[in-house]
């Protein structure tokens, strides 16, 4: 377990009584500590009364679906959310889902994929970075919430991986983050996943965000240990004022 | 766009045009006729010198007298003869241009006029024929004008209906719009047959009834009728014009009603779009569901009591599942809804992920790797898809041979190649132009179950991916199927 021993707490919504009582289940024995309800209004309810530290909603439910529940809940906290879907991303409805929620899992899940990500999702709780845009300089302009990047004026989408390894990079603004570490993080549920994923994605990210990627001014890479994001960089190519930029 | 030519103002003129220039000349000898003064000219040139020059000559007989001075005498008749015979030419001269100022100005006004210039008026006074002549010139210049007003407002009315403006909308301003074009009292469109829209009949000294057929795509969709001022002249160019605004209008909005026709149509269809979303998103949740729940509990069990009957139910509820997905690609492929999400994927680990998810026993498997590190740059899920049914395949008509998966780096295109062969009865010549299509598959065996989607599914996900699915070899035995796709080094940089 994550978290040096404390309990996560997780409230597991799903119309579907069998798959709550089998998630339920195999959550508890990874040691969660799980409360369910069979719909939306239930889990307001319970809302009101506990606060959990996430949740995992199953996108189709009768009455609230699974979009507008998630929806609902962001516009009271901002708890990370995991949503279980039939859908895939090629569905028209995927990018919906993934504005309002952390993660989704496609059904049918493999457990193992599904703890991957909720334990993703609980390291990245401990990431602060602002739902704002973070401006990195005159040339890039980072919108992770939205998975945008706004380069030299262009905006340019990013994809979920990418914005996740920007995520961990910029809540470390500055600082190098070991190659490990983001691959942790972009790539929690893949197994067999190596560093040559971690090369390669920020090789492209830099063809989306750099001006030059050629002398990449933001994505920098420290050889051996990792990446660092920076902001503006100065002449001489220190990061100016301990590379925090303004926000 | 109308011409500008069209909306010229009625008067502009102040210049010094000859017409204007010549009134007073014009105004002095305006009460006799053309006629008379051409007369009244010749007579002058021709008889005025000669009657002078009889004067001199009694006048020279009177003073000089009869005697002797004959020789002085011829002198000054003769040059008294000159003298008149200049004076009668340069006055025959001066009449002349005098006479021929109107019909020069009037020339050079109808040839303004043919230059599109209807501006000025010719002014003539009196009533002489040059002046009736003038008069029906400036009459002629008017109407043309006016017609050209009228076809510029005409113009203008058309270029401001859009087919895509609400038909009862263009209805109602053609009548508006064709009183300010036409001058008219009142207009009004009735739609419908023309021939339930009686006539009204034409009473002199009263307002005149007009009437224009609204014909538009061979059909008449209705009736433009108004009403023209009493005092106003409407000939049959005025008339023709009315008719040409009525089914320009016409066409306005026989656009606009097939426009929101189609407008509907599509929103009709994109609601059925939508529906069918929503529909097939349901029928995946209510299958997936349950298979979710199936795979996980037989799993469970198998983890607590090994048996191989479980594996078998977990995997037949996997394979379930990826039809299930396989026919959603499938409407999606159709509606163009697909997007692929591109992400980084060892080929290598997927492959034999995918070949372990299928759970076979007794197909021997190989693969043999020579991707050097390169990575491909794919769709996770769509290539989960692919390989599942390009593996499946290989069993499935393999008989049992063993199934290799090879991969190689093609780096000057920058793609990988995965070649999937198996050691089956290959592909029947007279299969391959069929291979990739929709529901079909090779006709040596028919009764496999399969859905005869796996090709042509797989193949368009290659493609929208950026890469390609083709048959590599075909031989008297086993069936080859190569995947390219971008890929990159995975080297550190």
């Amino acid at each position: 377990m994550l978290g040096g021993g404390r309990v996560y707490r997780i409230l597991l919504v799903d119309d579907d009584a069998n798959m709550l009582a089998l998630l339920a289940d195999q959550l508890r024995a990874d040691g969660y500590e799980v409360s369910t309800a069979r719909d939306g209004e239930e889990a307001l309810r319970r809302l009101r009364t506990s606060w959990p530290d996430f949740l995992i909603i199953d996108m189709m439910m009768p009455r609230m679906d699974g979009l507008s529940l998630a929806r609902e809940i962001k516009n009271q906290a901002d708890l990370p959310i995991i949503v279980l879907s039939a859908i895939d991303a090629g569905d028209s409805k995927a990018d919906l889902l993934e504005e309002v929620a952390e993660d989704y899992v496609t059904k049918p899940y493999h457990y193992p994929e599904l703890r991957a990500r909720i334990n993703r999702v609980l390291r990245r709780l401990g990431d602060k970075v602002p739902r704002k845009s973070l401006i990195l300089g005159p040339d890039l302009t980072l919108d992770l919430h939205r998975r945008e990047a706004t380069v030299g004026g262009q905006t340019v989408q990013l994809t979920p991986t990418e914005s996740r390894l920007l995520y961990a990079l910029a809540a470390n603004l500055g600082q190098t983050v070991p190659t490990e570490t983001l691959l942790a993080r972009g790539w929690a549920e893949t197994e067999d996943a190596d560093p040559s994923y971690v090369w390669v994605t920020m090789r492209r990210l830099r063809q989306k965000v750099e001006v030059d990627p050629n002398r990449p001014a933001h994505v920098q890479t420290v050889r051996g240990i990792g990446y660092r994001l920076v902001g503006a960089v100065g002449r001489d190519g220190e990061v100016g004022a301990e590379g925090r930029p303004a926000l | 766009m109308i011409d500008d030519r069209l909306r010229r103002p009625t008067t502009t003129t102040t210049d010094d045009a000859p017409a204007g220039a010549d009134q007073p000349k014009t105004d002095a000898a305006g009460r006799i006729s053309f006629r008379t003064r051409i007369v009244l000219a010749l007579l002058l040139t021709s008889t005025l010198p000669l009657a002078v020059f009889g004067l001199i000559v009694f006048a020279a007989e009177l003073i000089l007298g009869r005697q002797g001075a004959d020789a002085v005498a011829s002198q000054v008749q003769l040059f008294a003869f000159a003298v008149l015979v200049a004076v009668a030419v340069f006055t025959a001269f001066g009449l002349a241009s005098e006479l021929t100022t109107p019909l020069r100005d009037l020339a050079a006004s109808v040839d303004r006029v043919s230059k599109g210039d209807l501006g000025d008026p010719i002014v003539v006074a009196g009533d002489d024929e040059l002046a009736r002549l003038a008069e029906s010139h400036n009459r002629l210049a008017s109407d043309l004008e006016r017609r050209n007003r009228e076809l510029g407002s005409i113009l203008e009315a058309i270029d401001q209906v859009s087919p895509r403006d609400d038909v009862d909308a263009i209805v109602e301003r053609v009548g508006p719009d064709a009183v300010a074009a036409f001058a008219l009292i009142d207009a009004v469109v009735i739609m419908g047959d023309p021939g339930t829209i009686g006539l009204e009949e034409v009473v002199p000294g009263v307002s005149r009834p007009l009437r224009a057929v609204m014909r538009a795509g061979g059909a008449d969709i209705g009736v433009l009728i108004g009403r023209l001022p009493a005092t106003r002249r409407w000939e049959p160019a005025d008339q023709d014009l009315f008719e040409l605004f009525a089914s320009a209008m016409a066409a306005a909005i026989r656009n606009a009603q097939l426009f929101a026709t189609v407008e509907s149509q599509n929103r009709q269809l994109l609601d059925l779009d939508a529906a069918k979303d929503e529909f097939l998103r349901g029928v995946s949740h209510n299958l997936q569901t349950p298979l979710t729940s199936i795979r996980a509990y037989a799993e469970q069990l198998d983890a607590a009591s090994p048996d191989r009957r479980l594996g078998i139910i977990a995997e037949q509820s996997e394979r379930l599942s990826r039809m299930v997905r396989q026919l959603l690609t499938v409407t999606r492929l159709e509606s163009g809804a697909l997007r692929p999400r591109i992400e980084v994927v060892s080929l290598a680990t997927r492959v034999r992920k995918a070949w372990e998810g299928l759970g076979v026993d007794g197909v021997a498997f190989e693969l043999r790797d020579a991707s050097d590190g390169w990575l491909a740059v794919a769709d996770p899920d769509q290539l989960d898809q692919v390989l599942w049914a390009l593996l499946d395949n290989a069993i499935k008509y393999g008989g049992g041979a063993p199934v290799t998966a090879s991969l190689a780096v093609d780096e000057e295109a920058r793609r990988i190649h995965l070649t999937i062969a198996d050691d089956g009865p290959g592909v029947a010549e007279t299969d391959r132009w069929r291979l990739f299509r929709r529901f079909e598959r090779g006709s040596a065996s028919v009764s496999d179950g399969g859905s005869g989607l796996g090709l042509y599914v797989s193949r368009e996900l290659c493609r929208a991916m950026g890469g390609e699915l083709v048959l590599a070899a075909a031989g008297e035995r086993g069936a080859a199927f190569t995947v390219m796709l971008p890929g990159e080094t995975g080297e550190e940089p």
